[in-house]
């Protein structure tokens, strides 16, 4: 048929816009590298000038063998292990409860609506500030420190959950229904996926809350384990050489967390959907 | 115009009986904005009705309430004799823009319903690919729905229609936001799936080129009093030139039914300036 072969043509036409898209090329590398570069050499000339005693401002190498000690003496690896631990736990219950929270004020409506003016209250309040009332009720341990990260974070996933769902084109949610989704498969195969996007941004927000929250509870509540321990003993013996050793490792697993792994799936997601198009 | 022994017919596929809605809004003084007024329309097995009318007189209502997407105030739906009060199956719509999921490939879109229904994958797949060439879209199946042009949205939309295997489309100013040319194709390909598939089609649109062009029957819809103001059967031959003797009276009677309203309308808001 005539008008088939026109739409043949409609589509050489139409070429397919693949993108090749790569979130760390060689100039990103190179750029960092440079910073970094600058970012040492500066620190060292400072140390040169002897501005200030070494014991304040430490060179990179004496901090760089600090932390080969620090690994050597296994101190890093098993504050890193327990607070990623407690980071990974506090994340979980903070991911379970907000979603619960969440869903339960999309479904009921009276809920919502107090819930969410109570959760962006909530949002601004310092997470720190739950530090004296945890201690007082659960002691000096690991469940005083849950408790502070979870706080810092559910409300902020209470409300990405909420406000994800409820800003999802409705048009999604319609022809879905046509096709006879219903419930859970509703759920599942349309409300979620139309949500990620938001999701993800919202998740990514309440992780870096969690995270902050955790390691100032580890250097207020006292628990012999964990990279805001290291800090407070660094704090106490005055050993800088300790405390920058591990303010460069609690960097590098932010940055690891949220550069690499949240952006990654974050950038997979936008570029299914099509959402970076004006980036280009 | 259609005598009303013919709307009463009994071989109606679809019967959309006496529906009334009116849309309450949340301002002050709360009033109400009747949309549709005891509208009935009867359709037949295999038969494509166009519905036209003006922006905002109600069409997507219509529609939506036909698919039990949105309940009437009063009156009923009927398929195939029985009464329907919520989504299924048997009838699904075509919307005008931005239905197709974009977390999901081409394939997956066309797949979805078959997916919700328990298909197993394998048949689905198999299925969705029929189906994604009957509208020529092979070569796309992988594609995310960004990659789409306009015109190949829509087909990827009739595909996924067509996939569910409905009695009847609802299809909502489908083509409306397509260039001409587009639109033109997307005609044919409409005709040409109704002569093979012989699905029950209704087509909502604001164009009546497109209504003339495209049905059996096309039905006037009045907004000033959300009723069915009158209907033509067209009986020429497809493929229909819109510029032909018989299709330019047959458009001139529509305009004018329209026009009419449009009058009255001008005159109702003159009026009410004045007072
Ligand atoms: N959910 C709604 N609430 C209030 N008014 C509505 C709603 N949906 C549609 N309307 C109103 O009903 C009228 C008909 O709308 P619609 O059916 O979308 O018209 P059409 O599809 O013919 O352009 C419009 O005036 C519109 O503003
Ligand atoms: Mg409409």
């Amino acid at each position: 048929m005539n008008w088939k072969r026109t739409f043949t043509l409609l589509e050489e036409k139409h070429a397919q816009k693949q993108s090749s898209r790569r979130s760390f090329d060689i100039s990103d590398a190179a750029n960092i590298a440079l910073f970094l570069a600058a970012f040492v050499g500066i620190w060292q000339l400072v140390f040169l000038l002897k501005i200030w005693p070494a014991y304040l401002m430490p060179s990179p190498a004496m901090v760089i063998t600090e932390i080969g000690d620090l690994i050597e003496n296994n101190s890093l690896p098993i504050g890193i292990g327990v607070t990623l631990a407690r980071l990974a736990g506090g994340f979980a219950v903070s991911l379970g409860i907000g979603v619960g929270v969440g869903l339960a004020m999309v479904k009921f409506r009276g809920f919502g609506k107090t819930m969410s003016s109570f959760a962006v209250g909530l949002l601004t309040f310092p997470s720190i500030a739950w530090v004296p009332f945890s201690i007082i009720f659960f002691g000096f341990n690991d469940s005083a420190i849950l408790f502070v990260v979870v706080m810092a974070s559910v409300f902020s996933v209470i409300i990405t959950t909420y406000s994800s769902i409820r800003n999802i084109p409705p048009i999604y949610l319609r022809a879905a229904r046509n096709m006879g989704a219903n419930g859970f498969a509703l759920f599942r195969h349309v409300m979620i996926p139309a949500a990620t996007p938001s999701l993800i941004l919202g998740i990514r927000q309440a992780w870096s809350f969690a995270w902050h929250a955790l390691i100032g509870a580890e250097m207020l509540i006292t628990t012999l384990v964990g990279l805001g321990y290291i800090l407070s003993v660094g704090r106490d013996i005055n050993h800088m050489e300790t405390i920058i050793a591990t303010m460069i490792t609690i960097f590098v697993i932010g940055i690891i967390f949220d550069r690499i792994i949240f952006r990654k799936i974050e950038e997979r997601v936008r570029s299914r959907w099509g959402l970076d198009q004006h980036t280009e | 115009m259609i005598t009303s022994e013919y709307r009463q017919s009994a071989t109606a596929v679809l019967k959309v009986n006496e529906v009334s809605k009116a849309f309450q809004y949340a301002s002050p003084d709360s009033q109400t904005h009747v949309v549709l007024n005891r509208v009935s329309i009867d359709v037949k097995d295999g038969e494509f009705v166009t519905i036209v009318g003006p922006s905002g007189c109600g069409k997507s209502t219509l529609l939506n309430i036909i698919a039990g997407l949105e309940s009437p105030d009063s009156g009923s739906i009927l398929v195939k004799g029985e009464r329907k009060v919520s989504t299924s199956r048997d009838r699904i719509v075509i919307f005008q823009e931005g239905a197709l999921f974009p977390w999901l490939t081409v394939l997956e879109n066309v797949e979805f319903g078959l997916k919700l229904a328990g298909v197993s994958l394998d048949k689905r797949r198999q299925a969705a690919r029929h189906f994604v060439d009957t509208v020529q879209l092979s070569r796309f199946a992988n594609s995310y729905i960004y990659q789409l042009s306009g015109g190949m949205k829509q087909r990827v939309a009739i595909a996924r229609a067509l996939a569910i295997d409905p009695d009847i489309l609802l299809m909502d100013e489908p083509f409306a936001a397509l260039d001409v040319q587009t639109r033109d194709l997307l005609h044919n390909q409409v005709l040409h799936l109704h002569e093979t598939t012989k699905k029950t089609i209704l087509f909502v649109t604001h164009n009546i080129n497109e209504a003339v062009l495209l049905g059996d029957r096309v039905v006037v819809m009045s907004p000033r009093t959300g009723s069915i103001k009158k209907e033509f059967a067209i009986s020429l031959p497809r493929p229909r030139d819109v510029g032909s003797p018989e299709m330019t009276v047959i458009k001139r009677q529509i305009l004018n039914e329209l026009e009419e309203d449009f009058h009255f309308a001008r005159r109702e808001t003159r009026t009410e300036t004045i007072q």
